[in-house]
């Protein structure tokens, strides 16, 4: 299930943060990545620098970069834990953000430590009216 | 938000010129974003940064042909009895031998101590009439800097500012000839490159100058019009099949060649020395700033413009400050730099210091804390088609 607002897509089995990234939850892991609204502003993005695996990262924390060719930008976790894995397919196809950011442009996973920190983020109708709220 | 972080690094594309108070927009700015460009400002003027998909804008104008808004840049008619004298006094680079309908350049302005005041290309208009085309972020400048001389040496000149009253479009690519005839300025055909022809027609309609040039390294060719000429001519080469392109595919395309940006890569504390930019000929004399290049001819330069290219397989981008290092020393700075659609890795231009000049040597540069492996480069990037 999507949705799309003034053009970009929202998807409906996750949250979003307001730094425009997507956390969809697997059990007691949360996948992580950067919204269609994200990587339409980023355009091409041509480099991607990943965290390591098993680094314990706190809420609020820069994890990742995404440059693209207009500029850079941080990828921050909205959510503490381990990183129990990271996309290294985007090492040397970071294009695939572009293409395909709620699926194979997925970034990193993560063990989630505290799940009350699940409550702060934003459902997709929420997310839908900030992009609105920013293009108006 | 997301972006925020792009903010601490210096963007090319985003930087207002110093003292620039007006804000310009291109006057086809509706029809860009009709065209689903992303806008932004360069050099303080609103224009089209890219299409989509600056990365395919690129390719297209490598293996086929795409068409650029370059109504930014700025053009100023320098017209009188005295004009080619004060030409003649203001830029490095002999034109006594110089023809009607042939361009000059790039040449520059040099201030005093033989720094850029900008790099320009001259346009022989004939009957004492001149014109150039300059950066966007130099109009004001060099408007006044031909002003300024005009008096001092009492010229019989009028120095008319054209930028607001023309657009200009750039038609590159390998196919920019076919594009041309398919658009019915055949006459334009036999143009060969850095000539120009004045007072053509489009569809009833003045066309003010068509020139065989471009700033890609590829064939191609420049259009200065009316706005509403430009616009039917822009609109009537896409339906042609020439891809639009913007300005972020525009810079890439010219780092890929070599060709340097005013106020990154050279400014008035850069020399065309330092930057090994031959916009002066070495036999002429009495210009302003001849005397500060002889003598730095005599000395030697200090530091030198060279390529970067990074190793195979690295995607991120060195960018304008960034650090050149050589083991635990730093030997030099990026001053411009991209990732290479055609090369499919990141290159960047800097300047290093004259000891470590050395074409082929091993560098790394520092990019948030990291040392990436490149390679000292000449130029051009790729091989010209």
């Amino acid at each position: 299930m999507s949705m799309e607002v003034l053009g970009y897509k929202v998807v409906s089995d996750r949250k979003y943060t307001k730094s425009d990234e997507w956390v969809k939850i697997e059990n007691d892991i949360a996948i992580i990545g950067i919204t269609d609204y994200a990587q339409r502003k980023l355009r091409n993005i041509v480099a991607v620098e990943l965290p390591e695996i098993n680094k314990e990262v706190r809420a609020g924390e820069s994890i990742a970069v995404v440059e693209s060719i207009k500029t850079i930008a941080d990828v921050y976790t909205p959510i503490s834990g381990i990183v129990t894995e990271v996309n290294e397919v985007l090492m040397d196809r970071p294009e695939l953000i572009n293409d395909d950011p709620y699926g194979e442009g997925w970034i990193v996973k993560i063990k989630i430590k505290d799940r009350s920190e699940l409550e702060k983020l934003l459902t997709p109708e929420q997310y839908a009216e900030l992009i609105k709220e920013r293009e108006h | 938000m997301f972006l925020v972080k792009a903010k601490r690094f210096s963007m090319p594309f985003s930087k207002l010129p110093r003292g620039f108070m007006k804000m310009r927009e291109v006057p086809l700015l509706n029809l860009h974003k009709a065209l689903g460009a992303s806008l932004g400002i360069f050099a303080g003027v609103k224009t089209a940064m890219d299409y989509g998909n600056a990365l395919e804008e690129h390719i297209a104008v490598r293996n086929s042909v795409g068409v650029f808004d370059i109504t930014h840049m700025g053009r100023i008619a320098i017209k009188g009895p005295d004009a080619y004298d004060l030409l003649n006094y203001l830029v490095p680079k002999d034109i006594s031998k110089s023809q009607e309908g042939r361009m000059i350049g790039p040449t520059a302005f040099l201030n005093e101590k033989a720094g850029f005041k900008d790099d320009v290309m001259l346009y022989n208009m004939g009957n004492d009439n001149w014109m150039l085309v300059c950066n966007a972020i130099n109009i004001e400048k060099i408007y006044s800097w031909l002003k300024q001389w005009t008096q001092k040496i009492s010229a019989r000149v009028t120095i008319e500012n054209l930028t607001e009253t023309y657009a200009m479009l750039a038609i590159q690519g390998p196919k920019s000839a076919d594009l041309i005839s398919t658009l019915g300025f055949e006459n334009a055909l036999d143009l060969k490159h850095l000539q120009f022809i004045t007072d053509l027609e489009y569809k009833g309609e003045k066309v003010f100058l068509i020139s065989r040039s471009g700033w890609t390294g590829e064939d191609g060719f420049e259009i200065i019009a009316k706005p509403n000429v430009a616009e039917c001519i822009l609109k009537e080469a896409i339906k042609k099949g020439a891809r639009p392109c913007g300005l972020i595919a525009r810079d890439s395309l010219r780092l890929e060649m070599g060709f340097v940006l005013y106020d990154n890569d050279i400014d008035e504390n850069t020399t065309p020395l330092e930057a090994r930019y031959w916009v002066f000929t070495p036999s002429k004399t009495g210009y302003v700033g001849y005397e500060a290049l002889a003598k730095q001819l005599e000395e030697g330069v200090k530091r030198v413009k060279i390529g970067i290219r990074m190793k195979k397989g690295i995607r991120v981008i060195p960018r304008r400050g960034y650090e050149i290092v050589v083991g635990n020393k730093t030997v030099g700075k990026v001053t411009s730099g991209t990732f290479s659609p055609i090369l499919r890795r990141s290159i960047a231009m800097g300047y290093v210091n004259s000891t470590h000049a050395l074409m082929g040597l091993e560098v790394k540069v520092i990019i948030r804390g990291k040392k990436y492996p490149g390679k000292l480069v000449d130029f051009p990037f790729i091989k010209k088609r």
